[in-house]
């Protein structure tokens, strides 16, 4: 909590970083109510798509492509307290190299917690407007795809405070953080078979919130082979850690 | 007096860069030391590993006799090379994050600001301050907690006269509360000032170190003159206690050694029934005796 504190001080006066989060929130928003209007099969999508217990599913999967927002904000953060060598300085005025790290993941679960919980406030709201079973059952199935969403956010966050950690200037940082989730690590699982390249590190966050309709796309294309959310689980955890590690690891061995 | 700050056999090397080779110094309490050196010898280098933000390559040191830790950083308050503070945050907010870090109570930083005389500016953001204010805030900032120890790098570097003074003053005004400084300056002149003891770097190298008194001092010089300069020049042979002479064309200029002074010469040329028509101490300008330092 000491840490959460000091982080928030930071935090809440800079507009930065609410802009990032209003950007986040907004486009999340707006994807998800124009979906209403995409047509499959001279079907609207939206009747169907907002419908408990399905919702949760779809909501989850389409804000996935919004964490490398949460992402670049984790970077920004980062990287301002090397350009204004608080870092530094607080490692003077007391705390130790274990102590950044955590301060920024308290910030990486609060941030995955505003984003799960405006999901969860969104997913009601369209949910309630739209659905014909809207019994508290209904509702509360696939839930848990909302948890999973939750170690995502902090998946992406967690990889993206390493490449800040790593690079120290914020546009550098983006632009190498966005090129390896988007261009690199899928041109390098293209050459990779499947059963391996699943439990790649942006692939694994990914599978925590497959498409829903990925049974639909397997049988018309070549499948490729995912871990469940449930599997995914794990292997995800673990390189949370993994990039925590490294980042301290990296504090402690350079000079700040 | 316990030593606050024991530094044993420091170094550290930036690739082919020896940027400090093996400092061995010790801090005692109450104490005003100097660290003084020109720029690139290796001062924030040596402040830096002893604040652990620079790794030192090797060598060790320990603060109140222990590894530094979050208890003995509690008791040191520092700034090191610049002021580091978050732009978008007022002065206020600023130290209550630093206050927060070191647990001070929030009572703590209106008398802080009051102290480096921002007061009027507490809620002003950082990044509209003038250079010699963030330097203020900063020194501020490392007087929250009320620490032992205070340590200060350069801070009155790039200050107009006005805030070089202000600054001093306020160096002095905290040094009077008792409490440990060490101060790393390029300006000699500040050292003197300010300090009881210093020692002096020259490319990581440890040239000279000890009271300031001491060290000056051994850079004093006598001049003198007679009526009969033949004498004179034939006694200062004998006395082994002058380092150096050289007559000029206003008289014999003498270097002596530590622990004498203009008296025991004037003793000596009376016993020897010289008398001197002159006798003038007189110290060498300041930067002639920071060359010579650095140079030897």
């Amino acid at each position: 909590m000491h840490l959460l504190r000091l982080e928030l001080y930071k935090v809440l006066p800079y507009r930065t970083f609410w802009a990032i989060l209003g950007i986040f929130m907004l486009l999340v928003f707006l994807i998800f109510y124009s979906v209403d209007s995409v047509t499959i099969n001279n079907a609207r999508l939206g009747s169907s798509y907002y419908q408990f217990p399905r919702i949760w599913l779809n909501l989850t999967y389409i804000s996935s492509f919004f964490n490398t927002l949460l992402g670049i904000l984790i970077i920004v953060l980062v990287a301002d307290e090397y350009s204004f060598r608080t870092f530094r300085q607080q490692l003077i005025d007391g705390l130790s190299r274990v102590e950044l790290v955590l301060a920024k993941f308290y910030v990486m679960l609060a941030l995955a917690s505003v984003a799960t919980l405006f999901l969860l406030i969104i997913g009601f709201i369209f949910g309630v407007g739209s659905s014909i079973d809207t019994s508290v059952g209904s509702m509360m199935r696939h839930l848990d795809a909302l948890f999973y969403y939750f170690v995502q956010a902090v998946g992406f966050m967690a990889l993206a405070m390493l490449f800040g950690v790593i690079l120290k200037k914020s546009g550098l940082a983006i632009i190498s953080f966005v090129a390896y989730v988007l261009v690199l690590e899928p041109i390098i699982r293209s050459q990779i078979p499947d059963s391996i390249d699943k439990f790649f590190p942006t692939k694994v966050l990914s599978s925590l919130t497959p498409m829903p309709v990925q049974q639909m796309f397997d049988q018309a294309t070549s499948p490729t082979e995912l871990l469940s959310p449930g599997w995914a689980l794990l292997p995800a955890l673990l390189y949370i850690g993994l990039y925590l590690a490294a980042s301290y690891l990296l504090l402690k061995l350079r000079d700040m | 007096m316990a030593t606050v700050l024991d530094i044993n056999g420091l170094s550290k090397r930036y690739g082919s860069i020896q940027a400090l080779d093996a400092l061995t110094l010790q801090v005692e309490e109450g104490s005003i030391y100097g660290l003084l050196g020109p720029n690139g010898s290796g001062k924030t280098t040596t402040l830096g590993m002893v604040l652990d933000v620079i790794r030192p390559s090797s060598g060790s040191f320990s603060w109140f006799g222990s590894p530094i830790s979050k208890t003995t950083k509690k008791r040191v308050g520092a700034l090191l090379e610049t002021p580091n503070f978050y732009p978008y945050l007022t002065a206020k907010r600023n130290l209550q994050l630093v206050a927060h870090i070191k647990g001070a109570d929030n009572a703590s930083i209106n008398n802080v600001l009051d102290l480096v005389g921002l007061g009027t500016r507490s809620n002003s953001p950082f990044k509209g301050f003038s250079l010699g204010m963030k330097q203020r805030l900063a020194i501020g900032a490392a007087m929250l907690k009320d620490p032992e120890v205070l340590v200060l790098d350069e801070p009155t570097n790039g200050l107009d006269p006005q805030g070089i003074a202000e600054v001093r003053d306020l160096i002095l005004r905290i040094a009077a509360q008792g409490k440990t400084i060490i101060l790393a300056s390029h300006l000699l002149d500040e050292v003197e000032k300010v300090c009881t003891h210093m020692a002096v770097l020259r490319s990581g190298k440890l040239m000279a170190s000890g009271s300031v008194g001491k060290i000056v001092s051994a850079n004093e010089q006598v001049l003198i003159t007679a009526p009969e300069l033949a004498p004179v020049l034939q006694l200062l042979e004998r006395l082994p206690y002058v380092l150096q002479f050289k007559p000029e064309k206003e008289g014999i200029v003498l270097t002596l050694d530590e622990g004498y002074t203009s008296l025991d010469i004037n003793r000596d040329m009376f016993a020897q029934d010289i008398v001197l028509s002159q006798l003038i101490v007189r110290r060498k300008s300041l930067e002639a005796q920071f060359m010579e330092i650095i140079k030897n």
